[in-house]
């Protein structure tokens, strides 16, 4: 295997304390290459998102190492993270999570905004670049609450591409969308995988959605119990 | 510092209008009240108390309502400087409105006293300008005691952004 983008070591993950803790992760080790479209499923509390989570340095693990492109998010401060996030991660949720008072051209300009480096007029241009590829240019001056449920996903799919990272976590993407729209941005988002050779790691429990993915691991009770 | 947050913080806030007019109002009553050294009526509390209080609750207001905003621009690979920025945009631009209405009804109030030739104590309008307007001097000064007593509120609102973990956008979604 060429040298993983993602590496999960002997990640455990327990919320709660004595009696009442809860092993959501146990002892996970996993590998990811650059370029590959992964689906995790299993059924609802099986550890899935919590693993997601885990990657992307949302959350800490108990225990174990998460190493993205070589860098081990468990070992970063809070203050560093974000960066890490910001160069290498690119998310895309079920809620689509797009701040109400913005437009989405807006939500989409606002992941380059703390950048010193990028010109306004660069911010600009690459928010309009990826409305664009996501078919979204006509309703940048849309809020999110004039848009239907798959525009919206859509535009999240833009702010989540916008500052180019090599890894986009997908979590329940289609969660919130009838089964022709839930298609749809499927699509875009295998496309990316086949075009741009972004690293897909996609989190459901819709088995329908593992016919896009190239590697299925299936987790229950927090273990992994296949990858194949 | 980044000043384009600062500017976009500034135009985010006037989308929150019910909010933000609404504090515009309570900071210009402020205004007139910590310029004017008076207690507040009924409750007998020292005005400028009373405008440290209100700055401070109003900090942390935002910080609040803007709550989900701030988990998911955390999300987003937001620092805690960087969302610090979209509350000082907030309370800068209500402060700012405050003077300058506070500002404009004065000039308007002594423009129409000059204009009807109004003399002598009891004439409404005279007891409008006795309520309402402020000096110049004293509404400058009054906007800096303002401006210092945003500073705790700011530093309690920072504490509170800073507290609240990215994941809180997915969870309450």
């Amino acid at each position: 295997m060429v040298n993983p983008i993602i590496r999960v070591e002997e990640v455990d993950k327990e919320y709660g304390k004595g009696k009442n803790t809860v092993a959501a992760l146990k002892d996970i080790n996993l590998e990811i290459a650059p370029g590959e479209f992964i689906a995790v499923v299993g059924p609802s509390g099986c550890g899935k998102s919590t693993l997601l989570h885990v990657m992307a340095g949302l959350e800490q693990p108990s225990s174990g190492r998460i190493l993205l492109d070589g860098v081990d998010v468990t070992l970063i401060s809070e203050r560093d993270l974000p960066k890490v996030r910001a160069e290498k991660i690119g998310f895309v949720f079920q809620s689509f999570l797009l701040i109400e008072d913005l437009t989405s051209y807006e939500n989409v300009e606002a992941v380059l905004w703390p950048s010193d480096e990028l010109k306004k007029e660069s911010q600009e241009s690459m928010a309009l670049e990826v409305l664009r590829e996501v078919d979204m240019l006509e309703r940048r001056d849309h809020r999110p609450s004039q848009l239907s449920g798959g525009e919206q996903q859509r535009v999240a799919i833009a702010r989540a591409l916008v500052n180019d990272p090599p890894i986009l976590f997908c979590d329940e993407p289609t969660g919130n969308l009838d089964s022709k729209t839930g298609e749809t941005i499927m699509k875009m988002i295998a496309k990316l995988n086949r075009e741009k050779k972004m690293t897909v790691v996609l989190v459901t429990h819709n088995e329908e959605l593992t016919k896009y993915a190239k590697r299925i691991i299936r987790m229950r009770d927090g273990a992994v119990t296949s990858d194949r | 510092m980044n000043f384009r947050i600062l500017l976009k913080s500034i135009k985010f806030a006037f989308r929150a209008k019910k909010r933000v007019f609404f504090f515009i109002i309570v900071y210009a009553v402020l205004i007139i009240w910590v310029a004017k050294s008076q207690a507040i009526p009924a409750l007998g509390i020292p005005s400028w108390i009373m405008a440290l209080i209100v700055s401070t609750v109003y900090a942390i207001l935002i910080a609040q309502f803007r709550r989900r905003d701030i988990a998911i621009l955390k999300c987003l690979s937001w620092r805690n400087s960087e969302i610090l920025l979209l509350l000082v945009g907030e309370v800068v631009l209500v402060s700012l409105s405050a003077f300058l209405l506070i500002f404009q009804v004065s000039v308007e109030i002594l423009g129409l006293v000059a204009y009807f030739e109004v003399i002598g104590p009891n004439t409404i309008l005279a007891i409008i300008q006795d309520l309402i307007t402020v000096p110049a001097v004293d509404l400058g000064m009054t906007m800096l005691v303002i401006v210092a007593f945003q500073i705790p509120g700011l530093l309690l609102a920072q504490y509170r952004a800073m507290n609240i973990p990215p994941m809180r956008a997915l969870r309450e979604e």
